[in-house]
């Protein structure tokens, strides 16, 4: 029962297109704050007053990303409400960012949002004559009034103190416990390719950024960059092995998949994934351990949450990021190259006759 | 013959999408059924569906991880809907399956 309760919420759903909603936002604030920082180390500037053509690009990043907590907040409302939702979402959104609950406070004000919407929709009903204020009054006023009272004098309060006690404690972290969170990090960043599982991490790490702690989302940078540089290190190493282990079409892809890692788009990767899975996941999960833990060991901070090669300057300890990123793109290149089955001719020539996985019911959904 | 529509729409919205679409697309192929895919990524709708393509059509598959645009044109059709990752990894058995619910909601009107 419970479980059919939660799963009816469709919590993931709303989230992840939240997330579709953010990265855009991530990424071209990401780009501006990174050049802008790389070029002129200051993203603080007035720009009421006098300013340089980087400082402005930096601070107009960082204020995008500054947005991120009603992003993630209108996002989810109007993943759960449609239209009306989106005010609601807005306004709870700018609740939880002044009373200093930031992201994550923004993650459960959308949620609280979107349903006190569905609730005023269903719930309050007007006589006819008045029908016309439900959409204009009625249900933008409940929804953020009654959000907003709970997140600033309810929930606003306690989830503030647990950013500041989890940032806090992270930001202490000692030598053997920075490559534990790091190796972590790395492996659940890395081994979905940019899926779900890639998008919760980043969803966390970007918390703890917002918050002043750069390491984490770090490393997830750095693996997200050198799977598909892996990838094709794997290439070359393979031929060094003399053993192809790539298709003429797989060739082709990892053409595109290495310009895209370098600015840290890992799933031009994903067509050679899905060819050999198991073997691709190995490969990129132990390196993607490797990578973060010595990204987090070495203190590697990126000021930005996005940007791939553009991050590395704007970082004050890159080299812990260039010798992670080396030893990770070294690793997952050398373990496909040895892991991976030589190409046949037959398989120059297969089609996709890869054996299926079962569908499992749970997952599907018929109405 | 069977007509499949559908929508493809991921996370991120650059690839997960395109090779749901793709694979969902050579399945159907293979088992010798019509499918017209819409793909709402990252850029926006492409490939889009009318009306008249989904009334037409025997059932609808939405491989879906995030919420997408137009779902009303849905709302006279049987929808099976899934996450990307499951047309990704079994086309060819989720094809399957809804031509199974297909068949056994209008009982033999069409094959």
């Amino acid at each position: 029962m419970m479980k059919h309760f939660i799963k009816s919420l469709r919590l993931k759903n709303h989230l992840l297109t939240a997330i579709s909603f953010l990265i855009p936002v991530v990424c071209g604030a990401g780009f501006m704050i990174a050049i802008g920082l790389a070029m002129g180390d200051n993203s603080s500037a007035d720009l009421t007053k006098s300013f340089t053509f980087w400082d402005a690009l930096a601070k107009l990043g960082g204020t995008g990303l500054g947005m991120l907590p009603m992003i993630i907040s209108t996002g989810i409302a109007f993943s759960i409400a449609d239209k009306p939702g989106i005010a609601p979402g807005l306004i709870v959104g700018l609740a939880a960012e002044a009373i200093g609950a930031g992201f994550i406070g923004g993650l459960i004000g959308g949620y609280m949002a979107g349903w006190l919407v569905l609730g005023t929709i269903k719930y309050v009903k007007l006589p006819n004559w008045a029908n016309g204020l439900m959409p204009m009054l009625i249900v933008p006023f409940i929804a953020s009034f009654i959000g907003s009272i709970i997140m600033v004098y309810i929930i606003g309060g306690p989830i503030g103190w647990l950013t500041t006690g989890l940032t806090h404690y992270l930001s202490t972290l000692n030598g053997t416990s920075k490559l534990f969170y790091g190796l972590m990090i790395g492996v659940l960043a890395s081994v979905d390719y940019g899926g779900p599982i890639n998008k919760t991490v980043f969803a966390f790490v970007l918390t703890m950024q917002a918050s002043g702690v750069n390491e984490p989302i770090t490393a997830l940078i750095l693996v997200n960059m050198a799977t598909p540089l892996g990838f094709t290190a794997a290439y070359f190493f393979g031929k060094m092995f003399r053993k192809n282990i790539y298709t003429k079409v797989e060739v082709e892809t990892i053409k595109t998949a290495f310009p895209m890692g370098i600015f840290e788009i890992v799933e031009g990767v994903l067509p050679i994934v899905l060819n050999d899975i198991v073997r691709c996941v190995v490969a990129t999960g132990i390196g993607g351990a490797v990578g973060g833990a010595i990204s987090m060991y070495f203190s590697a901070n990126s000021k930005v949450p996005f940007g791939g090669l553009l991050a590395i300057p704007t970082m004050t300890k890159p080299f812990g990021f260039i010798i992670g990123l080396v030893a990770n793109v070294i690793v997952t290149g050398l373990v496909l190259a040895l892991i991976k089955k030589r190409v046949t001719a037959e398989d120059e020539n297969k089609e996709d006759t890869a054996t299926e996985a079962d569908l499992n019911m749970d997952d599907i959904q018929i109405s | 013959m069977m007509k499949i529509v559908g929508v493809c729409a991921c996370t991120v919205g650059i690839a997960h999408t395109y090779i749901a679409q793709e694979k969902l697309e050579k399945a159907a192929k293979k088992l010798g059924y019509e499918i017209h895919l819409e793909t709402q990524g990252t850029i926006g709708t492409e490939n889009a569906l009318t009306q008249e393509e989904i009334d037409s059509a025997d059932i609808s598959i939405l491989a879906i991880d995030v919420k997408i645009k137009g779902m009303e044109r849905f709302d006279n059709i049987t929808k099976i809907t899934v996450p990307t990752d499951i047309a990704i990894k079994s086309p060819t058995k989720l094809i399957e399956k809804a031509v199974e619910v297909a068949k056994s909601r209008s009982k033999g009107i069409k094959a």
